[in-house]
């Protein structure tokens, strides 16, 4: 708890505080809160975009959307989408990590062709990714046809389940770089004596990394799967760019409908219902994670 | 002794087949774009071209828009990164040194809205912007990528603000500096290294935004390279992979540069914001 506040000298240093964080307050008010509020209140009207002609229907837009099936179809591809891509992150992620741990030749190298999916921009990855798997002159399927995998070429991202399992992997080969870094910058403060005494004990390498290493990790772990489970749920580039959610909504996650709603079928009053709706269930994820963060802070 | 050599070279082999198999793709892009349209549709494919050929990207900065979205994409991403990076400067030094009312709610604030997914606010902004007129300018744009930018930049410039040892400012105070004085001299020189990785992190997720980019401008003039790009794949008849590829490279190249050069400024930043949190 900060001292109550005295001297004038103190009353003076609270002021210049003030002074200083004011323009990230007037900012955050004008683009972020103004917003945030005005996307609850748009909730609650009928707004056609081209016109913006508006009309108060209350909560019927919610009634609408969790009544029809499109919000929990939608709302489970979100799910499996998360849960599929954020599984295989955390795996290569951790795996990826190990490796680059050890003693290999020219690491530092390797280290940077790891971590460059995770910064080129999702454009960059999504045509890349889209020659890759084309249909006709791909080369992926050309060397899975070569290596004997498959007979025929695959259509990766204009069917079903081939779409969604498509979007998994690219959203896990875009992502995972980001859990190897983290993974990565924990392992180095691992102390070695644990390995040792583990060593001692007679426990091989297999026991060492579910005795020593894995509980070790285990805090780095819940804050990066907590705040990658939240930046998935929300991810909309990558799979609107590889599949606009198709092939026929199959691949259509929350935030793809609320841009359809918005944009493409002019239903901004139904789309803030939607978005709000999103936000909603991401809020569980967010407060669990501010909580935590807090609680660190605090202790 | 056999197994002592043994095992890095397994170790090294394996490790080395799974890089190379993750950086495949961006390998594959590099070659498709020095590739001839001769060579493109060949079966088998060729794995490295037989004859290499810079067209594409000739084709590319002449023929096309390509250098409008680039310069686009520039003043975009510098003019957001500048205000975000000296507002987030200010707004954390404020938040980790100084003690008023709301303080902590504030800083929670910050990370509540560094988590806010960006299709909620930007059905208000589109409607605030269009509003305001400022549909179709890089302005509107640098408005809204100040909604992501500025919380993930003050969340980073707080635990880099941490990090500066109280002790420091107020030794200054003690030999006469006021506190902005003491701030400017002593606190800044010492956050150098924080306020450049924030900024790298800002300038790429400005460079790579592709949603608020796609929803609030739609003229050439105005567009920046993502939805730019995205554009030449939508609208050519049949897709030019070259030169997309072509493109696709161009458009890392400041990637590569920071990669080049500044990757330690990369790897502080996800040490002190993105993952301790």
């Amino acid at each position: 708890m900060p001292a109550p506040i005295q001297s004038p000298l103190e009353r003076r240093y609270a002021r210049l505080g003030l002074l200083l964080i004011a323009p990230t307050v007037l900012i955050f008010c004008a683009v972020i809160i103004y917003p945030l509020v005005s996307a609850i209140y748009l909730s609650l009207f009928r707004v056609f975009t081209p016109t913006l002609e508006s009309s108060w229907v209350g909560l019927s837009n919610y009634r609408e959307l969790l009544a029809s099936g499109v919000f929990w179809k939608a709302l489970w591809n979100t799910l499996i989408w998360t849960a599929g891509t954020l599984t295989l992150q955390i795996v290569l992620g951790i795996g990826m990590a190990l490796v680059l741990h050890q003693n290999i030749w020219f690491r530092s190298l390797a280290r940077s062709l790891i971590l460059f999916p995770y910064f080129i921009s999702t454009v960059v990855a999504v045509l890349v990714w889209k020659w890759v798997f084309n249909d006709l002159y791909g080369i992926l399927n050309h060397l899975l046809m070569r290596g004997g995998i498959i007979d025929m070429p695959i259509d990766y991202l204009g069917s079903m389940p081939n779409a969604m399992i498509s979007v998994i992997l690219v959203g896990a080969w875009k992502y995972f770089p980001f859990v190897v870094i983290a993974v990565l910058a924990r392992l180095q403060t691992i102390p070695e004596p644990l390995y040792e005494a583990a060593r001692i004990d007679g426990a091989g390498p297999i026991a060492r990394f579910f005795d020593v290493t894995l509980p070790q990790l285990r805090d780095v772990l819940v804050v990066i799967i907590m705040l990658r489970a939240i930046w998935d749920f929300k991810e909309f580039d990558l799979i609107w760019l590889l599949t606009g959610g198709g092939p026929s909504s199959s691949t259509e996650t929350l935030p793809i409908v609320v841009y359809r709603q918005a944009f493409a079928l002019n239903q901004m009053g139904m789309a803030a219902a939607w978005a709000v709706s999103m936000m909603a269930i991401l809020l569980v994820f967010m407060i669990v994670y501010i909580r935590r963060t807090r609680e660190k802070e605090t202790a | 002794m056999m197994r002592k050599f043994l095992g890095p070279v397994v170790l090294n082999v394996f490790a080395w087949t799974t890089i190379l198999a993750v950086a495949f793709p961006l390998f594959w892009m590099l070659v498709t774009s020095v590739k001839p349209q001769s060579e493109l549709f060949r079966r088998p494919p060729t794995m490295l071209p037989e004859s290499w050929t810079f067209e594409h990207y000739w084709h590319l900065l002449s023929q096309t828009n390509f250098l409008v979205y680039f310069r686009n994409s520039v003043m975009l991403s510098t003019v957001t990164t500048l205000l975000v990076v000296t507002v987030a400067t200010l707004g954390a030094y404020s938040l980790v040194r100084f003690r008023y009312r709301g303080r902590e709610s504030l800083a929670f604030m910050v990370l509540f809205t560094y988590l806010l997914p960006s299709v909620v606010l930007i059905i208000p902004l589109y409607l605030m912007l269009v509003s305001m007129g400022l549909s179709n300018t890089l302005f509107s744009l640098v408005i809204a990528y100040t909604t992501f930018a500025l919380p993930y930049a003050l969340w980073l410039m707080r635990s880099f603000m941490a990090g500066v040892p109280d002790d420091l400012e107020y030794a200054a105070m003690v030999d006469g500096a006021s506190r902005m004085g003491a701030f400017v001299d002593v606190i800044l020189p010492q956050l150098l290294p924080g306020i450049i990785s924030t900024a790298l992190f800002t300038f790429i997720l400005s460079w790579n935004e592709y949603l608020y980019a796609l929803v609030l401008v739609n003229s050439d003039e105005a567009r920046p390279l993502t939805t730019g790009v995205m554009n030449m794949l939508i609208s050519s008849f049949n897709i030019e992979w070259s030169l997309l590829m072509a493109a696709s490279v161009m458009m890392s190249v400041p990637l590569i540069i920071v990669f080049a050069f500044l990757q330690s400024y990369l790897t502080r930043g996800f040490g002190a914001g993105a993952v301790k949190g």
